[in-house]
């Protein structure tokens, strides 16, 4: 069985510090690594990295020994491109470009040809017609 | 007298009421036993119980919770194999 976190883990990991490498715990991006930006308080903090940027508590984060050099406001290129020097493989998801759709072209019916007396050909009266112009 | 089929007990039993004659029973499929952690055997929450073929039709994020070992793990055994993972 797996150990659990003793609340000494706890105590240190509440002193966390700017620039420090750490792996998120809880959430859609568990296990991705993340730097400390900025320290809000002793629970909360501002991630960045692997991570979408934003605020994280304290106890959803695992410290490691390693602290990168970090300012505050650095921006999210500069701080990925120090974890690919950690020798992390970073592949973010860009969003996706919309594509311009062709719009559907409308089929045109071929008009038939008006020639319909070539494909049926008047019955010629004959005698008849002379006698109902006459009426 | 129940049909040969259906003297076991594979499907459940539903008494239904019916216009003329009281009730009548009638055989449904049986709800699949509930996901469970592959550790400590506790059932996974977020997992919908459903037979497969109305799973099927379910979006995404009914499935199964998107975190890491999400419908394999509890919470509490996913976070400690990722601190275990990361600490080596």
């Amino acid at each position: 069985m797996l150990q659990m976190r003793k609340e000494e883990d706890y105590r240190i990991s509440q002193t966390m510090k700017l620039g420090q490498l750490c792996y998120k715990l809880a959430g859609r991006e568990s296990k991705k690594p993340c730097v400390v930006v900025d320290v809000v308080d002793d629970n909360f903090v501002i991630i960045d990295g692997q991570v979408k940027r934003r605020r994280c508590n304290v106890r959803h984060l695992e410290p490691t020994s390693r602290i990168l050099d970090v300012k505050k406001g650095d921006s999210k290129d500069k701080i990925i491109s120090l974890l690919e020097k950690e020798g992390f493989n970073i592949n973010l998801s860009k969003p996706r470009q919309k594509k311009e759709r062709l719009a559907k072209k409308r089929k045109i019916k071929k008009s038939k040809p008006k020639d319909d007396e070539q494909r049926r050909p008047t019955k010629k009266v004959s005698g008849n017609s002379d006698s109902n112009a006459t009426r | 007298m129940p049909r040969g089929k259906h003297k076991s007990r594979s499907l459940r039993r539903v008494h239904v009421k019916t216009y003329k004659n009281g009730t009548k029973i009638s055989y449904r499929i049986r709800k699949p036993s509930p996901a469970k952690c592959a550790n400590c055997k506790i059932i996974l929450k977020g997992i919908s119980r459903m037979i497969q073929s109305k799973f099927r039709n379910l979006s995404k994020s009914e499935k199964k919770p998107s975190r890491m070992y999400g419908g394999l793990l509890c919470s509490k055994c996913a976070r400690r194999k990722i601190i275990e993972s990361v600490r080596q």
